[in-house]
């Protein structure tokens, strides 16, 4: 396997032998090759599409178990230390970045400055910016601030080939050609190796809060309401967030559903907002709040729930899974309780979290292999009568073909096809990674 | 629809998609042997569900009326083109277009839920089905947004909606050095304030739109003029706008004001958006450009700009949305002295070279469409532009929908434009 070839693209020292090819994630490779610069990721891929080789990309690996029916490719291309921050443009609120930096990384940096980039996904400090990119990650928070796809304003891209392409640009606004930013967003890494990525800044918010509302056990069709009222009044909810028993449990050490309601504004219009939810709040629910500190510690917890690629239990019995699911926001509650209600029917644990504004819940799942296919089918089946979708963001390799990650291929899978056709006309880059087997 | 495009198909002959023409690239103009298919007809609202903060339109509804039917429970739809009581949101979502609030709520991309589109061979598909976010797959609404009617008819939209913010305040403040102004608004966003709308016009924008429909009686002596506008949660707007206050008088601001009352914030407003017709009055013709740069450059380029401006000896008018670097240099000539179209053409394309060479963009907003694909050089190489071709092929594969837009064809050269982007009034 090993090409004759490969040594004269890259450092001796750029290369690894693969000495765990039995990794339960899977997406590993033969060989293990570290780039160091866009030059790296060009002469690999370039290589590699010359000789037919396969290629995984990685970088912080926190995503190693989201997809992906191949356990081995011939390359594992990592971009773990190809990270660093090219330019940071205070003035313009934009910051330009190399793939492997962490978002830790990112945000430590720009708070120097009094800036932060909206993003909220899970372990910050494992998560490099250009796996949050490619899996399209979010978190909570993206209810005010949305996702990957309204913070990113260009980016280069290491297609297949070899050619580098630049797509958008470092301005804030830009309508020059089509918006290919946006194909490499949630992509998976399989229409091309994000090298460079240029992003939207806000400035750090002035004052945070946190309005944790508790429902009592069987008041929890009472959420939905609450969540209704305050969508339809005019705070500004930064995330409304709702927590199962188990999960609330974890962050509150409060054995009840929650509905966690974030602030980010002038400190006077985070008190209004707290003290909208204090009035309109029904008959005997409870809330309580945390300011600043308090808030963000709180919400860090949040972010170190579920797995992370390196957190997987040996025992079996402990298999650790992680469902992303779509929905309409309105249903976001609903979902949550049946998430909640299947766990005991199925013998598995779940903890679960969801955005009653934005639509995206994420579901925890542990237990033994078996019970989690058949959890994840039930819910998916559910959920889908609802017109929303589940997909296996995280799953040991040796589950993902039975529990089918993304679901049935949507009714314009031809353009999908026609897209990886065109990009990686081989499929050398992470096969069989993304939907209907792309 | 779908017949429609399958018949052409079949007859191979090339079609374009209009909505309200207001385009400003030219992308609805024919080029020769289009079939040119309108879609204001298709102007129903199919569904509006506030709850999830939804609604469904069909792609020949005008931007505003969508505003004006659901403002009275309190909520609107953010993208606010200038154009909005005449352009319609198919046209929004194919030129992904902009407006003055889209610095702090995104452009037409940020609040595209769901489409539902006709393909060159007829198909018909829906993305984003029942505006449920991230779909699995590619981010196809993200590629067709903005995508200029070349890789598709859109049917049916589905769009985010905002509630009205609970406070909003405008301030006017008028400066007698326009690097001033332009350090005003690098400072406002270093105070951490993202204003809703951050807008400057200058001296010769001034003169126009004081001569127009809408005058507000601005001083006639000063370089320039920003009009600051902050949204949200009442209690924290007033902080925000004592901060703005203090930005202002530390860059030398001659006066500045806050609208009293709904009547004179309209009155800003209307001013304001009328800004590009404006331009009327004062000259018989003009041609908008439409360039980014970032924002921290703008002292620089506005000279540029000048010296284009001396250089082709045609006045240029400044309107733009100085808070996210968006520019519309205005250039002012008269058709009818020979030479001046060709003069004003040239200005333009030389206007977005300096965009170009401080790092920006050749377009904002209103898009690239036959105006501007020659300039498309001028930011992107020709191996990316291929990149992207070679996606137009696998939406649109015989090149019928829409042809000769967005790309340079190879060959075609700058000169050939004049006549083609006359605006007037
Ligand atoms: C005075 C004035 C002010 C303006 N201000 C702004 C501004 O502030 N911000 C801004 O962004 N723009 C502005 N514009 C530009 C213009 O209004 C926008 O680009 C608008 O979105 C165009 O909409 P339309 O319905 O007129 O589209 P048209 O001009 O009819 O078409 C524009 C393009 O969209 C395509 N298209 C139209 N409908 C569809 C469809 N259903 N499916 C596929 N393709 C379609 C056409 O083929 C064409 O390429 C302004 C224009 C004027 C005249």
């Amino acid at each position: 396997m090993v090409s004759p070839t490969i040594e004269s693209v890259v450092l001796k020292d750029q290369i690894k032998r693969n000495d765990e090819p039995e990794h339960p994630l899977g997406n590993g490779g033969d060989q293990i090759i570290e780039a160091y610069s866009e030059e790296d990721i060009s002469n690999v891929l370039a290589h590699a599409n010359e000789h037919g080789k396969t290629v995984t990309v990685m970088s912080g690996g926190t995503k190693r178990g989201y997809g992906g029916t191949m356990k081995q490719a011939d390359i594992l291309l990592s971009l773990k230390g190809f990270q660093g921050i090219v330019a940071h443009s205070v003035g313009d609120l934009t910051l330009t970045v190399r793939p492997g930096t962490t978002l830790k990384a990112i945000s430590d940096k720009l708070a120097e400055n009094g800036q932060c980039l909206a993003l909220d996904p899970s372990w910050p400090e494992l998560a490099t910016i250009g796996g949050v990119i490619a899996a399209n990650e979010s978190g909570p928070k993206r209810l005010l601030y949305g996702s990957a796809r309204d913070h990113v304003i260009g980016t280069r891209i290491v297609y297949p080939d070899g050619r580098v392409i630049r797509t958008g640009g470092k301005v804030v606004k830009n309508v020059a050609g089509y918006d290919m930013n946006k194909l490499f967003i949630g992509a998976m890494g399989t229409l091309g190796v994000i090298s460079e990525i240029t992003l939207k800044l806000r400035p750090l918010p002035k004052y945070e809060g946190l309005s944790l509302v508790h429902f009592p056990d069987g008041r929890e069709q009472e959420i939905h309401h609450v969540a209704k009222r305050l969508m339809d009044s005019m705070m500004e909810p930064v995330s409304l967030e709702v927590l199962t028993p188990a999960t609330a449990e974890k962050l509150t050490g409060q054995r009840n559903y929650t509905l966690a309601i974030a602030w980010e504004d002038q400190e006077k219009a985070v008190t209004q907002q707290e003290n909208w939810v204090a009035a309109n709040l029904p008959a005997g629910i409870r809330h309580t709040c945390l300011h600043e500190q308090d808030a963000r510690e709180w919400w860090d917890q949040l972010r170190h729930l579920g797995p992370n690629g390196y957190n997987d239990d040996v025992n079996e019995a402990n298999t650790q899974a992680a469902l992303k699911i779509g929905s309409k926001p309105s249903d976001v509650p609903s979902i949550l309780t049946m998430a909640e209600e299947f766990a005991e029917s199925h013998h598995v644990s779940v903890m679960a979290h969801g955005g009653a504004g934005h639509g995206i819940s994420r579901v925890y799942v542990n237990g033994f292999p078996d019970d989690i296919i058949a959890y994840t089918k039930t819910l998916r089946s559910e959920v889908e009568k609802k017109h929303g979708y589940a997909v296996c963001t995280h799953l040991p390799f040796a589950l993902r073909e039975p529990a089918n990650v993304w679901g049935e291929k949507p009714g314009y899978f031809s353009l999908l096809e026609g897209i990886k056709q065109t990009n990686d006309p081989k499929k050398i880059l992470n096969r069989h990674r993304f939907v209907g087997g792309i | 629809m779908s017949d429609v495009v399958k018949c052409l198909n079949k007859l191979e002959i090339p079609y374009i998609a209009r909505g309200a023409g207001t385009g400003l690239s030219g992308g609805a103009t024919p080029l020769g042997g289009e079939v040119i298919i309108s879609l204001v007809r298709m102007k129903r609202l199919l569904d509006l569900d506030l709850e999830n903060r939804q609604a469904v339109v069909e792609p020949g509804f005008i931007n505003l009326k969508l505003t004006q039917t659901i403002s009275g429970k309190g909520y609107y739809y953010a993208p606010d083109p200038s154009s909005q009581n005449a352009c319609t949101i198919g046209g929004n979502v194919a030129e992904n277009s902009g407006g003055a609030h889209c610095l702090k709520y995104g452009v037409t991309t940020n609040h595209i839920l769901g489409l539902e589109v006709v393909l060159s061979n007829g198909e018909i598909v829906e993305i984003g089905e029942h505006g449920v976010p991230d779909q699995p797959g590619y981010d196809l609404l993200g590629l067709l947004t903005g995508s200029e009617g070349t890789l598709g008819i859109v049917t049916k939209i589905t769009v985010n909606l905002l509630k009205n913010p609970e406070g909003k305040k405008t301030v006017l403040a008028y400066f007698d050095d326009i690097d001033d102004a332009s350090q005003a608004v690098s400072d406002i966003i270093a105070a951490g304030i993202i204003p809703a709308a951050l807008e400057m016009m200058d001296d010769i924008a001034i003169e126009g739109v004081e001569a127009a429909a809408y005058p507000v009686g601005h001083p006639r002596d000063i370089a320039a003029f920003l009009l600051i506008e902050v949204d949200g949660i009442a209690a924290g707007i007033d902080d925000q706008i004592d901060d703005i206050l203090t930005v202002c008088k530390k860059s030398h601001v001659r006066e500045v004001k806050v609208a009293k009352d709904e009547a004179e914030r309209s009155l800003w407003w209307a001013n304001r958006k009328m800004g590009f017709g404006a331009m009327g009055a004062i000259s018989p013709d003009y041609l908008v450009q439409d360039g980014v740069i970032p924002r921290t450059r703008l002292p620089e380029v506005l000279a540029r700009i000048n010296d284009i401006s001396r250089k082709y000896d045609l006045r240029i008018a400044n309107i733009f949305h100085a808070g996210d670097g968006n520019l519309h240099p205005l250039i002012l000539f008269d058709a009818s002295v020979p030479g001046e179209s060709e003069r004003a053409s040239k200005a333009g394309s030389e206007c977005l070279q300096v965009c170009a060479d401080v790092g920006g963009s050749i377009t904002g907003e209103h898009g690239v469409g036959i105006e501007k694909s020659a300039e498309m050089r001028f930011i992107f190489s020709d191996e990316e532009m291929a990149a992207q071709t070679d996606i137009r092929h696998v939406f649109n594969p015989d090149d019928l929908l829409n042809p000769g837009k967005l790309f340079p064809e190879p060959g075609r050269c700058v000169e050939v434009k004049h006549g083609e982007k006359k605006a007037t009034v």
